[in-house]
């Protein structure tokens, strides 16, 4: 019964696993299900483990029951274009304007739900794809506006990039929040992870010593004597430090997130950072990196015993990294280099590692690979690199 | 609502939606926990308590800690006490048998207590992941093991499991395989007034009305932290009613006193305060 209900709910992308739809079976042999509200109820709450994807099986739901229609996925493509398209507007509407040969001020009148309605239109209206092209919008053309483009001098407007030396990226997406919730499980890290623990004694003197109690008892001619101690707490300190900027970590943002969602439920005292590519003069607290900016040369002050844990593609062109003045940031000119930086930030912190998401089979094509690799001892954002980086981070130095 | 001072009035003073209802009753005919998620004070914590109530059942509470083992809530083997009993003797206790030293936690007295128990696990997400499959294991078995003296403990009645979590990350996922979950949605201004009725009986119209239409104004206040919950509304209107000179009139005019009741954190506080001065000028 409702097996195919079970495979609809699968394929959509709702996780529900075969223990489940028994469990779901098991309901109805009690005959607890009279109606088909008593269905939608039961069968939720029994196959369905988060509220995120209870829209998804709504739909479902109404799609195999009252025959409504699955949304198609090109219609939701279009939305995810319009979307994209909305916030570039909100970001630059000047260039968008031109690219869709339009009058930046006929569109500056659109209420946002107004633009969205606009933009999907213009998105329907291109019926064949331009991928390619030089003139509308389309992926990997050579427009100076466009998705994924390679057009030396020109500019980004997102998109993957391809060639990860773009030099200049001209609008930085100022927001990336890697806090929002992945559909990963962070379970394997979890694994992994374990072991980077430093338990110390802290608190007040709470906790009876059993064996020292009954060895000062006797000691004392059985006389009770109660000894207490401290209890253990994890007391390590951590810094994760995230490369969120520029498009190059994009395909592995959700790696980036599991990691960071993990990180920030299980250490007590852990610092995340951001900064865009390499680091220069300030490393930022928050993931726009614009408000709060924090001079790396005052991370001397923080106690050396705190693991620093980069992570980031240490993917970008050479100058970027070995001149004085390699920042995309005008206001980022002490003179020294993003390599002098990051070994000034290795010396402060000998146990620190770097983590870099792209496989490494990959890093010997990367001339800046290579070079930072000199500096932190790099492991790869997987499982197996993960032991390794937490073995590094508890050796004793 | 876990300190609203109304705990044992239970289904007098919850209103529950009978979608909730339907997966409460389901979850008890299966044997199954129910896992209930929510933002903080949409009344889960509140739901265990309104069932006890209501079947007449005893309501164990165990609230989680992040330093919590899972022995702890199954037992306790009270050493110091035999000590102090071996060095003086003065006690009716004898204390060759270790079993009377031993003393049930929260889930091993939900297992001995002679009547079906409601067992509610608060904030679950509190403790750490190896903590919550342990203790999923226990609750499927319905039994556990003494170890100090070999004895296993049935569940005598199997309890009616309540598991509460804050979090907004998942559980794990053989965690989540053994339980029926249910997320609490934020209460639409309709239930919101049915709720109000049961804390408030006879309460003003008016004053409801415009406290109803003032509250989900300032929910929509956004970058907030900790966005007001059902919990902050009762205690406002509350704060409202105790104050002789408040007007609901002034409600509608976009003043809005007490914020402090409603906003928590100073971060949020100020930014609410600065959404309603704003508004009054206009």
């Amino acid at each position: 019964m409702f097996i195919d209900f079970f495979y609809t709910l699968k394929n959509a992308g709702v996780p529900v696993s075969p223990t489940a739809f028994l469990t779901l079976h098991k309901a109805l042999g009690k005959g607890l299900v009279h109606s088909l509200d008593d269905f939608y109820v039961t069968a939720r709450s029994v196959l369905v483990k988060s509220e995120r994807y209870f829209d998804l099986f709504d739909q479902v739901f109404a799609h195999h029951f009252e025959g409504a229609e699955l949304p198609d996925a090109e219609g939701v493509e279009v939305d995810e274009m319009a979307r994209a398209l909305l916030e570039e507007w909100l970001k630059n509407p000047e260039l968008l304007a031109k690219a869709l040969d339009v009058d930046e001020s006929e569109l500056s009148d659109l209420t946002p739900e107004e633009l969205i309605d606009y933009f999907k239109e213009r998105l329907k209206e291109q019926t064949e794809a331009h991928h390619g092209g030089n003139k509308w919008i389309g992926a990997g053309g050579t427009s100076p506006v466009g998705h994924s483009g390679y057009h030396p001098g020109g500019m980004r407007v997102g998109g993957v990039s391809r060639n990860k030396s773009a030099v200049k990226v001209a609008m930085d997406r100022r927001y990336k929040d890697y806090s929002l919730e992945g559909p990963l499980t962070p379970s394997m890290m979890n694994e992994a992870l374990k072991r980077l623990r430093n338990m110390v004694p802290a608190g007040p003197k709470d906790r009876v010593n059993l064996d020292e109690t009954l060895y000062q008892t006797m000691k004392n001619a059985g006389e009770i004597e109660i000894i207490f101690e401290r209890s253990l707490k994890d007391r390590l300190k951590v810094i994760l430090a995230i490369d969120n900027g520029g498009w190059s970590m994009d395909p592995y943002i959700p790696m980036v997130q599991t990691l960071f969602n993990y990180a920030r439920a299980q250490f007590k005292e852990i610092k995340t950072f951001f900064f865009h590519n390499t680091v220069y003069d300030y490393i930022y607290e928050d993931p726009a990196r614009y408000k709060k900016p924090r001079k790396v040369s005052d991370m001397a002050r923080l106690d050396s015993e705190t693991r620093l844990i980069m992570v980031g593609d240490a993917s970008m062109a050479p100058y970027e990294l070995m001149t004085a003045d390699g920042s995309i940031h005008i206001e980022e000119r002490s003179g020294r280099s993003s390599l002098e930086q990051l070994r000034f930030l290795s010396e402060t912190f000998p146990h620190s590692v770097w983590l870099n998401p792209v496989p490494e089979r990959m890093w010997r094509y990367t001339q800046t690979v290579s070079m930072i690799r000199r500096i932190f001892p790099m492991f790869e954002l997987s499982i197996d690199g993960l032991e390794g980086a937490v073995a590094r981070l508890m050796e004793k130095s | 609502m876990d300190h609203t001072p109304s705990r044992f009035t239970g289904a007098t003073r919850y209103v529950l939606d009978p979608e909730l209802a339907g997966i409460v009753n389901i979850s008890m005919a299966l044997e199954m926990p129910l896992l209930l998620k929510g933002e903080p004070g949409t009344g889960k914590t509140m739901l265990a308590h309104a069932i006890a109530d209501s079947l007449g059942m005893p309501l164990i509470v165990l609230n989680v800690k992040s330093s919590m083992k899972l022995v702890e809530a199954l037992y306790q083997y009270d050493t110091l006490t035999r000590l102090n009993d071996s060095r003086f003797g003065d006690s009716v206790r004898n204390v060759s048998n270790i079993e009377e030293y031993i003393k049930m936690g929260k889930i091993g007295r939900a297992f001995t207590s002679e009547t079906r128990s409601v067992l509610l696990i608060d904030e679950i997400d509190k403790a750490d992941t190896d903590f919550q499959d342990d203790m999923l294991d226990v609750l499927d078995q319905m039994e556990f093991d003494i170890i100090e003296i070999d004895k296993v403990v049935k569940a005598v009645h199997r309890p009616v499991i309540i598991i509460t979590s804050n979090a907004k990350k998942d559980l794990s996922d053989p965690f989540l395989g053994r339980c029926n979950f249910h997320h609490i949605a934020f209460p639409d201004p309709k239930m919101m007034r049915k709720i109000l009725d049961v804390h408030f009986p006879g309460l003003d119209e008016n004053l409801m009305e415009s406290a109803i239409a003032a509250f989900y104004k300032l929910r929509e206040l956004e970058a907030v932290e900790k966005k007001p919950a059902t919990r902050e509304l009762i205690n406002w209107i509350r704060a409202l009613r105790s104050d002789p000179d408040f007007k609901p009139k002034k409600l509608l005019k976009g003043e809005a006193p007490f914020l402090g009741v409603l906003f928590k954190k100073s971060g949020d506080y100020q930014r609410a305060a600065e959404f309603t001065n704003r508004r009054r000028l206009f």
